[in-house]
């Protein structure tokens, strides 16, 4: 444990150290979306009135997605460069499980960051605009951003050790890309009826469970799944995906 | 003097992809290495011995046999045998986003040194190894043998039984080769055991109290540097490049004095030839190779006299230089 937690230590200096370029990284496209379809196209009335309130969850959950990959991702890819700085931390006095589960741990705490940043960043963004009901429940909100949090890390250590750094691009067009836009993020999962029983196909997406606990949690009066449904979702997720990612760390680490 | 680390039957087999087939980088090794000694893993590049450093270290999984480490088996017990060993990689995976203390302190605190002992320690390390000027540089912003000695300040912070060096000195510079086994030699002084992989012969001759020679996952030798050279038929070694149009090996081979003829693999320029001779020096054996050579119409480029090294047991061992 005191391993681990020197691990995370480190982990969460270094971080810090690099808040500012990291923060950008992860919050310029939620508040350029916020910027153009919050603000500008409801002004132009392009935009239902409806849809800013439906997106600030959403962009919330895209925005933890996206710094909990990166944040596994980002110290992955140089843990397992030529230089090997990864067998410094296997060569402490803990489990090779416990180095991958550190590496999930920091992720997360980034994601969380991240998310709770932007929810207030997009809030100001859109306070002159009138009709969008985000009324935050901190009390479901905390909990709910730490296990999206941990979901978007653990699915960034399952990819990170599963694909070559030089496919990282790929894997943002590829993956990222089309998980965002069937994450339900931008559309409430319950409005999906529509589609008939496609609609459960889109649970396959760990993301959709993120857009909808942010939903419950930041906007309750948009049409969202029941909390224990939330959570069973979640949970799972990031169990199969730590346990998944654990392994193939392991895989690329030991030879 | 007890075994430290026990080395028994180990076998490491890489499996094969489809593009490539499984390589046996470590057949069936055994070797134990006493507390308080300085060992030595000598063989060319691809001898498996990176890989028996990687079995010993936990960061390379053993297909069969056992590594057992002050008692404990590296496998069933790591978290136990990693507290005792420590490591200075082949490729110097110092963290880069700390600074050069930091790399030190949190070093400590993995292996939960408390807060006061590892400053202490990190700062008495780095005084040590000179490094205290460079206390809030950036790892990568040193010169290569700076590096290595914040390695090996690394590598002694958590207050290892073991230490191991994958190739400690390559790349460096002769003064920081040199600095290095000065600082090696000290600690081997102090009571730490060393257990080093090298290819090049005069390092391992300098500092090892035995040598292991391996290659192609096998132990072909295992003795002090000494007794190795003193193996050797003859006692000294004369060295010829040569180049005949008939062949001469064997004509030297029938000469009093010379024991055995070697041919080094190597080819000098213009198809001169490497001859090692294992000779028992007497008078006028220098004149009856010059006859042979003279009488086979063949050209001497290069004639040396010396006595054997590590280098000469190991071409003696393999019939073939050191692969770089």
């Amino acid at each position: 444990m005191t391993a681990f937690l020197a691990l995370l230590r480190r982990d969460l200096k270094v971080a810090s150290r690099n808040a500012l370029p990291l923060l950008m990284a992860t919050l310029t496209q939620p508040i350029l979306v916020v910027l153009v379809f919050g603000n500008i196209l409801p002004r132009l009335h392009l935009v239902a009135d409806e849809f800013r309130t439906v997106m600030v969850p959403g962009l919330m959950s895209i925005t933890m997605l996206m710094a909990g990959v990166q944040g596994v991702l980002m110290p992955l890819t140089v843990d397992l460069s030529g230089s090997r700085e990864v067998d410094e931390r296997l060569l402490a006095p803990i489990s090779v499980f416990a180095v991958a589960l550190e590496k999930v741990v920091a992720g997360a705490i980034h994601a969380a960051v991240a998310g709770l940043v932007a929810l207030p960043a997009m809030m100001f963004l859109m306070h002159r605009v009138t009709g969008v009901e985000v009324h935050p429940q901190l009390g479901v909100l905390l909990p709910l951003v730490a296990l999206c949090g941990l979901l978007s890390a653990a699915f960034g250590l399952t990819i990170g050790s599963q694909v070559q750094p030089r496919f990282s691009g790929l894997l943002f067009a590829v993956i990222l890309g089309p998980m965002m836009l069937f994450g339900c993020a931008y559309y409430p999962w319950a409005g999906l009826a529509v589609i008939g029983p496609l609609q459960y196909v889109f649970l396959l997406n760990p993301l959709v469970f993120m857009s909808e606990s942010m939903r419950l949690a930041v906007t309750p009066d948009v049409p969202h799944m029941p909390l224990p449904l939330l959570v069973a979702g979640t949970v799972g997720f990031v169990a199969l995906f730590t346990v998944l990612g654990a392994r193939s760390f392991e895989k690329r680490t030991i030879l | 003097m007890s075994g430290i680390l026990r080395v028994e039957n180990l076998v490491k087999t890489y499996p094969g992809t489809r593009k490539s087939p499984a390589v046996e980088a470590v057949k069936d090794l055994s070797f134990e290495v006493a507390s308080g000694e300085f060992f030595g893993l000598l063989g060319p590049n691809g001898a498996g011995k990176s890989t028996t450093l990687g079995c010993i270290t936990t960061l390379v999984r053993p297909t069969s046999g056992r590594v057992v480490v002050d008692g404990l088996d590296v496998v069933r017990a790591p978290r136990e045998a990693k507290r005792r060993i420590a490591v200075v990689p082949q490729t110097r995976n110092l963290d880069r986003d700390l600074a050069v203390r930091e790399v030190l302190t949190f070093h400590g605190a993995y292996f939960g040194l408390p807060k006061a002992e590892r400053e202490a320690r990190a700062d008495r390390l780095l005084a040590e190894m000179q490094l205290t000027d460079k206390a809030n540089a950036k790892p990568l912003s040193l010169s290569g043998g700076l590096q290595q000695r914040l390695l090996v300040a690394r590598a002694l912070m958590h207050d290892p039984k073991v230490l191991l060096l994958d190739e400690p000195t390559i790349g460096l510079d002769p003064q920081a080769r040199r600095m290095l086994w000065e600082t090696l030699r000290r600690l081997h002084e102090q009571g730490l055991t060393l257990i080093m992989t090298t290819h090049y012969m005069e390092e391992a001759d300098r500092l090892c109290q035995r040598v292991a020679i391996i290659d192609h996952g096998k132990i072909l030798q295992l003795d002090t540097p000494a007794a190795l050279k003193k193996a050797l038929p003859g006692g000294r070694i004369l060295d010829l490049w040569v180049r005949s149009p008939e062949p001469i090996a064997p004509r030297l081979e029938s000469l009093p004095g010379v024991l055995r003829v070697e041919k080094v693999t190597t080819v000098g320029e213009d198809g001169f030839e490497r001859l090692r001779l294992f000779v028992d020096p007497k008078d006028g054996l220098l004149d009856r190779v010059l006859q042979v050579v003279q009488g086979a119409a063949g050209d001497l480029q290069h004639v040396s006299l010396t006595q054997p090294s590590l280098e000469d047991v190991y071409i003696h061992l393999t019939g073939k230089e050191l692969r770089e």
